[in-house]
């Protein structure tokens, strides 16, 4: 606002100093300043076109209008890099493993007083939006059709479409924020003009059984340890991971090292780890170099390594030894088949 | 501005009128002094009262471990430190249950109820705590968390990463505090309860350097600041701990949104390691899988194992 009054000075100036007019002048300077009126109004309602240089995020925003009767509520937000830590505090470091960039919030109100915030978080690359997405969503919701993929859980919903990890809140829990929700994420969508990819780990992953929506991604430890609380220290460091659980009641996780050296001396921590760990027990040198134990929890675990990756198997007391080896040794084939 | 580093005697005498007599850093001495206060003959106890109205069932939780006199004498000054990080559902301190905890220091005849946070007010007015904080005639008393004066330097004897915390000045005009957290997913360490509450009280800057600068590679990380959490809880003892165990989030934690589970329990009690080990199981979880109550254990800050707590149970 501060910009466009100055402009308006400068042009009212000009319009003073001029001495080559010929229509009315008082005519003239009425007719300016209510274009230049007409010119701010139609900038300020959309937010993309004023602040775009210096708010790379602001034209994803839905203007007013654009989400049926769902208007902007106050003034967006941004924080990029370490600012996130004022927006989020504590929570902040899992974005930064994945590798986050900025984020803009923005809330939404309809007539009936009804409140949404859009938060629209942009990472450093497909995979990071794609696994920060896995991190925030559960396993029940229902999948939509927005973005590269959605899920809408009770009063949130998150998707995720190339760089961009985009979570909308309901604060009511009723149809008309259901609603809401969707209509806001599609119009973010459509501005979002790109599209990304799945990490190539997830084809690790074998597609019978899988429930789709426990599948989580990671890029360091902090990710890993919300899936699993393997031990207090991160002994056997990756560059990247993922976790599927099964319909049969199994889960596995499968982290990719720079190469078959790095892995087989990872693995080896790993086994160390696990045979001197208070809160594993019943540990067991398995055939080609796998290893097998039980968890607190009753869960039997197996590990292996093959090439540059290590697997690690969870599975119940209720499968036979023999069946449990078989179960591994499915999942390597199929990850043999995937690389070849 | 230069920071003021209190001297001994001047923090001891502080942190008796506070209740802090872990901070001296004896053992012995301070389990006798916990022990008078608020451990029974069996060991640890802890109320939880289950059901749908939050505000009377914090009033229930309280009577239940004796009544509020118990915790707040006549004419105390008293701080309350609620959670309103985030306004996402199941991620802040409900409103009813920091109106009731208000009025029951009123009721013991607090002189002065105030409310401290570094966190700016835009927090509280989203999440709504500020209209209630006022409307039952305490105070929101908020500190600049860039002005390093508002924030006192306090030695951490049995920390064994931590060695100085920068605790909220303001704190110690203060007769006693309550810890008032809703218990939660955390991304950090899986678990937020009464113990990291307590961050809230520590200036952002001290907090921060609970996460290693290198922690993405440093292997050390979640286990550094669970370590210093626990140590920082060696010199802030709240007179009483009431806990939002209502409805709060088991994923996404702690900012959200989240799975919401829905267990209406508000937990009360003194010990802190106590009742966020009660905490763990409301989704399926075990205190010693928490670095952080392990080694608020490990200080002698109260009772992990739930089988030597006395949990008196009551519905609502």
């Amino acid at each position: 606002m501060q910009k466009a009054r100055i402009f308006t000075a400068k042009i009212k100036l000009k319009l003073v100093k001029s001495k080559s007019l010929c229509f009315p002048f008082w005519k003239l300077q009425a007719m300016s300043l209510f274009l230049i009126k007409v010119l701010i109004l139609f900038f300020l309602s959309s937010p993309q076109l004023l602040c775009s240089a210096e708010c790379p995020l602001c034209p994803f925003l839905p203007a007013d209008g654009e989400a049926g009767e769902w208007r902007r509520d106050g003034q967006f937000r941004s924080y990029s890099g370490d600012e996130l830590y004022l927006y989020i505090d504590g929570g902040a470091e899992i974005y930064h493993e994945f590798g986050f960039r900025r984020v803009i919030v923005q809330d939404y109100i309809n007539k009936k007083g009804k409140s949404i915030s859009l938060e629209i978080f942009e990472m450093s690359d497909s995979e990071s939006a794609f696994g920060i997405y896995t991190f925030k969503t559960g396993k029940k919701g229902s999948e939509v059709k927005i973005g590269d993929k959605a899920l809408l859980e009770d009063y949130y919903l998150n998707f995720w479409k190339h760089k961009f990890l985009v979570t909308l809140t309901g604060f009511e829990r009723d149809q008309e924020t259901g609603e809401g929700l969707l209509n806001l994420a599609r119009v973010v969508e459509r501005k979002l003009n790109t599209k990304g990819s799945e990490p190539f780990l997830t084809s690790l992953l074998p597609g019978k059984g899988l429930i789709e929506t426990s599948i989580k991604y990671f890029k360091g430890w902090l990710g890993l340890f919300n899936c699993y609380p393997f031990f207090p220290k991160d002994i056997f460091p990756f560059e990247e991971g993922i976790k599927g659980d099964y319909e049969s009641g199994e889960t596995i996780f499968i982290l990719k090292y720079r190469d078959l050296e790095e892995a087989k001396e990872r693995f080896l921590d790993l086994k160390k780890g696990f045979s001197e760990s208070s809160r594993h027990r019943d540990f067991r040198l398995g055939n080609d170099e796998r290893f097998e134990l039980k968890d607190s929890r009753g869960n039997i675990i197996l590990s292996t390594s093959h090439r540059e990756f290590i697997l690690i198997f969870f599975t119940s007391d209720s499968k036979e030894k023999e069946r449990r080896e078989e179960a591994l040794s499915e999942v390597l084939e199929h990850i043999q088949r995937v690389i070849n | 501005m230069k920071k003021e580093k209190i001297r001994r005697r001047e923090f001891l005498r502080r942190s008796m009128s506070l209740g802090l007599g872990v901070s001296l850093g004896n053992a012995s001495l301070s389990k006798i002094i916990r022990r008078a206060f608020f451990l029974t003959d069996e060991g640890s106890e802890i109320s939880v009262v289950t059901g749908s109205d939050y505000f009377r069932n914090t009033i229930k939780a309280v009577e239940a471990l004796g009544g509020i006199a118990k915790f707040v004498p006549k004419g105390a000054a008293v701080a309350i430190v609620p959670n309103s990080q985030s306004r996402h559902p199941g991620t802040f301190t409900k409103p009813e249950i920091v109106r009731a905890v208000i009025r029951l220091c009123k009721e013991a005849g607090a002189r002065e109820i105030n409310c401290l946070s570094w966190l700016s007010k835009d927090f509280w007015e989203a999440t709504g705590l500020v209209h209630v904080i006022e409307e039952e005639g305490a105070s929101l008393r908020l500190i600049n968390r860039e002005d390093s004066s508002q924030f006192e330097i306090i030695p951490v004897h049995r920390g064994k990463i931590l060695k100085e915390a920068e605790i909220v000045k303001e704190l110690f005009r203060h007769d006693v505090f309550i810890d008032l957290p809703v218990v939660k997913d955390h991304a950090g360490n899986r678990f937020t309860g009464t113990m990291k509450n307590l961050m809230a009280l520590n200036s952002p800057r001290s907090n921060r350097s609970f996460h290693r600068e290198d922690w993405k590679t440093n292997p050390d990380s979640v286990d550094y600041l669970d370590q210093c959490i626990a140590d920082l809880n060696t010199v802030l003892e709240p007179a009483l701990c009431v806990v939002d165990a209502t409805e709060f989030i088991v994923t996404n934690g702690p900012f959200g949104p989240g799975k919401i589970i829905i267990p209406r329990k508000i937990v009360a009690g003194r010990d802190r390691v106590a009742i966020d080990s009660y905490c763990t199981t409301l989704w399926g979880m075990k205190g010693e899988e928490i670095l952080m109550i392990r080694y608020g254990f490990e200080h002698g800050l109260g009772e992990i194992n739930l089988k030597k707590i006395k949990i008196k149970q009551l519905g609502g």
